[in-house]
């Protein structure tokens, strides 16, 4: 506390004493030398004549690790004032704002300087001079600060035309200074705001565009409240069509007539670029035009790729998608379905294959629809969103959980509320078919297949219709193996003969159901907390008991009647539980795999702060509780004794961030390489310490082995 | 029958995801102006609860404040908020002041010596919350201090931003400035709009846990 007094108390005596000396004199005042501000007043050149216009700066340096404001200083903070006090007849113009930098303060963001900084203004000069010496005197008002803030404030003087000794020419030094400035341009630009998201399209210069490196397009709004400054930005460049997103902040800008924005980058020699543009609102026609996002220009694997090779990745993806954990016991009980109907008739057994097909493309048709519609309408999600919800999740866990107790055979589906467990087996109907088409699509959902990721990434930037293609192709996939096996006579000898077994075999089959419905509980409890995993086991006892009650009352009586309706009211209850969940809001700190041991949680500001500022190599792990690919490369490449060593002797940070909940700012960073869903793996090599350049950032495959990582560092 | 149960079964399992994912793609960040103000239950200073929306048919001022910061030190240190405060709370206002410094940073207290920092500046707040967990800071994305919220008698948040149009931790600044609290308040008792109801808060960053 004590500490923190200090400042504050040399603050208030600086204040003060500035305050009574500067009304006394307006020579350069003493307590200023122990300012953490140091200030020098400078023309371009001392010697002027009536009519000349020319450069004046304030030159301050600040001392290491404190920072003053730029025009817009972000979440705090205020910007340098300058009165001056000038000869009459002559003007000073606004100050000509250097470029900024982002300066991350805990959950808040800054904009401003550090170490050294020029402000430069125009100064105008009346026609006629009087004899001698000119003194400017500036009165000038700042805040630095770092931890906490100080104010500062001082009386300048500048001198004009005075003693052959104190002529300067600075012109040089100036030139420097001109030459960093944000240049004004006019290219067209517009911004808009959408429920989420603060929006700035930009048409470059065909010959800017192809010299932009994307990966450092950055953008400052002159304008306060537009976006949430600490939140992550995404930069998408498509040829001369640059737009720039980032959540909104809290102002309304409908009454905005135009805005002021910086633009900055580095070129492809390695130059930092600055250019200021005026924007004005997008008129609502070219908002629908723009429904399809541009593809994402950002070196990541997904850039050459072409529809085609989307469209058989995607196809892959799904094959295998049937040998993922969660999906393998739905359709090992269907596969066996087939051995009844194939006695019965093979063209029945084709329709039903026909009928299964249908049901998981339409289902993965009608999931990318949604995705679509909510995406267009500014959410920032990706591909697994379905599990982000607990109730969505919740009643999955109830279907799985139905399904076993069926599979069990703890009851048969004997009346009117239809025979979903027997269907499955038997398939008598092709309505049942369709429906595990559907029931396969949601529980495939978890587990994004290694092919998947990029032709998932590649369709969500295409237009609709071939978006949806790829998301067909992947449903086509999937629904693959099992159409063959209804087509081809040969695969269907290959299956055993039906028998008394299969009723075994059923049985045993309800226990891989019951483990993936208590997994998807161990999800439930990261989205909806310990509470929700109670209301959930609660739910399904609901359940069960009701089913229980339903078996009693077979026949026609009051009695029964009674007991169906409790039945009836126990499923109620069941539905209320699962409704009621309340979805956790805490920070993803607690959720994330291991990260108390080993690694740092992810925050798209902790990364850019350690790529700007420090050194070493930084590991991303992008991960998420219901993301099964993800668990088994974390367990088998990464939270291993030879990963672990590996990463501590290159002094690799390692940053995880965890997918479970819904998260824009993990969802942006996806977006930046190319990817709507987990996981991703990214490696940024160490600083080159001449250049203090980083080399391109890498993407590592979707399955690691231990090997992929060690040979990063060979 | 079964068919038609089967389908709809199918038909509400894709629903299901469609609507849920709806409702949870349009949740709003931060307070909006006209709507309701979110609601939070505290301890105060001296140990007792408070709830935002025990005090509705009151207009509530929410002062987000750090004792050290040169900016709250300009208000008070000039006496300007003890004024602003009197003032407003002489006129029924309920005035909560709030400090969400995390621990071990600055301007966070214990409640005794919250006490003691109100006795020292001769303030008037009818509350002093002490936030360290930043969690009020937070659901009403306060960034500085001050941070000033005006809050209509219906719970509805009717100002957001800095104390006055002067941002300069000047207190030669502060005459002339145009108190935007004070003209919130002022119309609001009299029933009108507010003429300005949102500008950029200034100050310093809130203390808050990294």
């Amino acid at each position: 506390m004590r500490k923190l007094l200090m400042p504050f108390l040399a603050a208030i005596f600086i204040f003060t004493a500035s305050m009574t000396t500067s009304a006394q004199s307006p020579e350069q005042d003493p307590t200023i030398d122990d300012n953490l501000v140091k200030i020098r007043l400078l023309a371009e050149r001392t010697d002027v004549s009536g009519g000349d216009e020319i450069w004046i700066g304030i030159e301050k340096s600040i001392a290491p690790h404190w920072h003053t404001y730029w025009k817009n200083p972000g979440d705090s903070g205020t910007i340098t004032k300058a009165n001056w006090k000038l000869p009459e007849g002559a003007t000073v113009s606004d100050i000509h704002w250097p470029t900024p930098k982002k300066l991350p303060y805990g959950p808040l963001m800054n904009y401003g300087y550090e170490n050294n900084v020029f402000l430069l203004q125009r100064l105008k000069l009346p026609k006629t001079l009087p004899e001698g010496a000119l003194t400017l005197t500036a009165d000038i008002e700042l805040l630095v600060c770092k931890e906490e803030c100080i104010p500062e404030y001082g009386t300048y003087t500048l001198t004009l035309n005075g003693t052959q000794s104190e002529t300067e020419d600075n012109s040089a030094y100036f030139e420097a200074a001109i030459a960093k400035l944000p240049v004004t341009v006019s290219w067209p630009s517009t911004f808009e705001q959408t429920n989420t998201h603060f929006k700035l399209g930009v048409t470059l210069p065909e010959t800017i565009a192809s010299d932009i490196k994307p990966e450092t397009l950055v953008f400052y709004p002159h304008e306060w409240g537009l976006i949430e400054n600490a939140a992550m930005q995404s930069a998408l460049l498509n040829e001369t069509q640059l737009t720039f997103s980032q959540k909104i902040g809290e102002r309304d800008a409908t009454d905005l007539k135009n805005a002021e924005f910086l633009v900055t980058y580095t070129n492809k020699q390695g130059r930092p670029n600055s250019y200021k543009i005026n924007a004005t609102p997008k008129p609502i026609a070219m908002i629908q035009e723009n429904v399809a996002t541009p593809l994402p220009l950002t070196t990541s694997d997904n850039s050459n790729i072409t529809i085609a090779t989307a469209l058989l990745y995607a196809f892959l993806g799904g094959i295998i998608l049937n040998l993922m954990p969660c999906v393998f016991p739905v359709l090992s009980i269907k596969a066996l379905s087939l051995v009844k109907i194939a006695d019965k008739s093979r063209s029945i057994a084709r329709m039903h294959g026909i009928a299964y097909t249908a049901g998981v493309v339409l289902s993965f048709i009608a999931i990318a629809a949604i995705l679509l519609i909510l995406k267009s309408a500014g959410a920032q999600i990706g591909w697994g969103f379905q599990l982000q919800n607990p109730i969505v999740v919740g009643a999955l866990a109830y279907l799985l959980f139905i399904i076993g107790l069926n599979l069990m055979g703890f009851f048969e589906f004997n009346n009117r509320l239809g025979n979903v467990g027997n269907k499955l087996t038997q398939g008598e109907s092709l309505n049942s078919s369709f429906f595990t088409g559907i029931l396969a699509t949601l529980v495939a959902t978890p587990c994004v297949a290694p092919f998947m990721a990029a032709a998932i990434g590649f369709a969500l930037t295409q237009p609709a219709l071939i978006n949806l293609s790829v998301f067909a192709a992947l449903g086509f996939g999937l629904a693959a193996p099992y159409l063959l096996l209804s087509f081809i006579p040969a695969f269907q000898r290959i299956m055993p003969k039906p028998g008394a077994w299969m009723n075994t075999f059923k049985e045993l089959l309800s226990f891989p159901i019951f483990i993936f419905a208590i997994w998807l509980l161990s999800v439930i409890a990261i989205l909806s907390g310990s509470a929700g995993v109670l209301q959930i086991l609660i739910g399904m006892s609901a359940i069960t008991f009701g089913i229980w009650l339903w078996k009693k009352s077979a026949g026609r009586s009051i009695g029964n009647t009674i007991l169906k309706i409790i039945a009836i009211l126990t499923f109620a209850i069941a539905t209320f539980m699962l409704v009621t969940q309340q979805k956790q809001i805490t920070a993803s700190e607690n959720n994330t795999l291991d990260t108390q041991s080993f690694g740092e949680v992810f925050t798209p500001e902790k990364l850019s702060q350690i790529l700007d500022e420090e050194d070493e190599p930084v590991f991303v792990e992008m991960t998420a509780q219901w993301c099964i690919t993800c668990k088994v490369n974390h367990k088998i490449a990464i939270n291993i004794d030879s990963t672990k060593k590996v990463f501590q002797e290159n002094n690799v940070r390692y940053l995880i961030g965890d997918w479970t909940s819904e998260d824009p700012d993990i969802t942006k960073y996806l977006n930046n390489y190319g990817r709507n869903g987990v996981p991703i793996y990214v490696y940024y090599g160490q600083k080159n310490t001449e250049t203090g350049q980083r080399p391109e950032a890498q993407i590592l495959p979707q399955i690691l082995t231990p090997k992929t990582i060690t040979n990063l560092f060979n | 029958m079964r068919q038609f149960l089967l389908t709809s079964l199918a038909v509400f399992a894709i629903a299901i995801t469609a609507i849920v994912s709806l409702s949870t793609a349009s949740k709003a960040a931060a307070p909006e102006i006209g709507k309701a103000a979110p609601d939070f239950t505290a301890t105060d200073i001296n140990g007792d609860t408070f709830k935002l929306s025990d005090h509705k048919g009151k207009i509530v001022v929410l002062e987000w404040s750090n004792h050290e910061c040169p900016f709250v030190v300009k208000h008070y240190g000039s006496g300007n908020m003890q004024k602003v405060q009197k003032e407003t709370t002489e006129k029924g206002v309920e005035w909560v002041t709030i400090v969400s410094s995390a621990d071990g940073r600055q301007g966070n207290t214990t409640a005794e010596e919250a006490a003691k920092i109100i006795e020292e500046q001769g303030a008037h707040p009818s509350v002093k919350i002490l936030d360290a967990s930043g969690e009020i800071g937070k659901m009403y994305d306060a960034k500085t201090t001050p941070h000033m919220f005006v809050i209509n008698t219906d719970g509805t948040l009717a100002y957001a931003g800095a104390i006055d149009n002067n941002p300069s931790p000047n207190p030669a600044t502060i005459e002339g400035a145009e108190n935007y609290v004070t003209a919130a308040v002022d119309e609001l008792i009299e029933g009108k709009d507010v003429t300005t109801s949102q500008t950029q808060p200034y100050g310093c960053s809130v203390k808050y846990a990294y």
